[in-house]
């Protein structure tokens, strides 16, 4: 099974992966927009069309700006379609940019319409998961046990298959369960789980980037963002009980 | 019921941190580049193939020197568009200590149609015959072209299947693996 998705979808054809789960993720999220009527249908389906095009457009001209010296050789290489030249944090800062001044411009409301974002969120993440997959990047560390996969020769951790599963749980978690109360609940619990589950699966993983001689960066980083969500999940339900 | 929860997210960020200390990799669990292995983080798997002159060169003799390694063949209609934003980046950066090692995938392509493709370019980095697909073997070769960038130290910085790459893309991976 696995060989089978490493060759159907080997890269660059795992960018497939993602288009599919970023496609997925919007018909679920404007599914549950309409469903729960929270927010403007339009403005949220304009809102995550101006996004993805700020990211995609942005990831590129913003990339070309951090490597002028590059460019200004080969100018003609903007419009080169290797997807290697792209930034994808420059893009997603380009998307978040773009959507808070649209959202401020159609007064969509800012918690509600990032709680409706969310299953778009939780779509990309099992997409990410099967790009890896496919890819053999974030691959495991060696292990003795049955269900290791061979990758160049040494077993491993199918770390991405670990990731998969729970990014699909995550994702039922917060594609299936009806309106939370409080507005922003659902973005922070997604948050939570998330980065929980990268801190737990980066123990698994063969390629961590390592500090202070042998503690794992991503685990510190996700460990930072979870107590941040658990901090305003926290607060939001203080605030709750306040106004009751 | 706020306490309770106050109580319960302590108890989750301690164990988080609890988690971060024990699954520290002590033991060098994570490659750090040790591990012969065609894919960005690892060590470039080595060979010995011969050029087009009969010189035979060995891929970790050149520790030291940032090394592309790009695979190709006459026909490939890609590697036949990169191959002039190769040797251009090549003229610009030898001097920095970047070798382009062009490795022929004569297993399916036609030695003698060689010398006159790269008349055709201009191509002045080594070309090394792949004869018994030794280096497509290493490198899971799975598509052409295929482009490995490695650093000084014999690490893999980038893996980039097909083509054609850009101009821009070869500079700033270039500058990447000469730091």
């Amino acid at each position: 099974m696995i060989e089978v998705i490493q060759s159907w979808f080997a890269p660059p054809r795992h960018t497939i992966l993602l288009v599919l789960a970023l496609w997925f993720g919007w018909w679920l999220a404007e599914k549950i927009v309409k469903r729960e009527q929270k927010i403007n249908e339009a403005a949220f389906s304009n809102l995550t069309f101006y996004g993805l095009l700020a990211f995609v457009l942005g990831g590129r001209i913003l990339y070309a700006l951090d490597n002028l010296a590059a460019f200004m050789s080969s100018p003609a290489s903007i419009f080169s379609p290797n997807p290697q030249l792209f930034d994808p944090f420059l893009g997603g800062a380009a998307a978040v940019v773009t959507m808070l001044v649209y959202g401020q411009r159609n007064k969509l409301p800012f918690w509600p319409t990032l709680d409706a974002l969310t299953p778009l969120f939780a779509a990309l993440m099992v997409g990410l998961g099967a790009a890896h997959l496919a890819e053999g990047s974030a691959f495991g560390k060696e292990t003795s046990l049955p269900w290791g996969i061979d990758v160049n020769g040494l077993t491993r951790h199918p770390s991405q298959i670990y990731e998969i599963v729970l990014a699909f749980f995550v994702l039922n978690l917060i594609g299936t369960r009806g309106p939370l109360p409080r507005a922003g609940a659902q973005f922070l619990t997604f948050l939570a789980w998330t980065s929980a589950a990268r801190l737990f699966l980066e123990a698994f993983r063969g390629d961590s980037v390592l500090v202070f001689g042998s503690l794992r960066l991503a685990q510190i980083l996700s460990w930072v963002v979870l107590a941040f969500a658990l901090f305003a999940l926290n607060r939001l339900q203080s605030t709750q009980s306040v106004a009751n | 019921m706020q306490s309770k929860q106050r109580i319960f997210y302590a108890v989750i960020l301690a164990l988080g941190l609890v988690w971060i200390f024990v699954s520290a990799d002590r033991d060098g669990a994570s490659t750090n580049g040790l591990i012969p292995a065609p894919r960005a983080g690892f060590l470039a798997p080595d060979f010995t193939l011969e050029t087009m002159d009969g010189d035979m060169v060995k891929l970790s003799d050149l520790r030291g020197q940032a090394v592309i390694v790009n695979l190709w063949a006459t026909w490939c209609p890609p590697c036949k568009a990169e191959m002039p934003a190769l040797q251009k980046v090549y003229e610009e950066y030898k001097s920095r200590g970047l070798v382009i090692l062009a490795i022929n995938s004569t297993v399916q392509d036609d030695a003698q149609a060689i010398p006159a493709f790269l008349a055709e370019y201009g191509l002045t980095f080594p070309v090394l015959l792949d004869v018994n697909n030794e280096a497509g073997r290493l490198y899971q070769l799975r598509s052409l072209p295929s482009t490995f960038f490695i650093r000084r130290d014999g690490t893999i910085s980038e893996v980039v299947i097909g083509g054609p790459m850009a101009e821009a893309l070869l500079r700033t991976r270039v500058e990447e693996i000469l730091k």
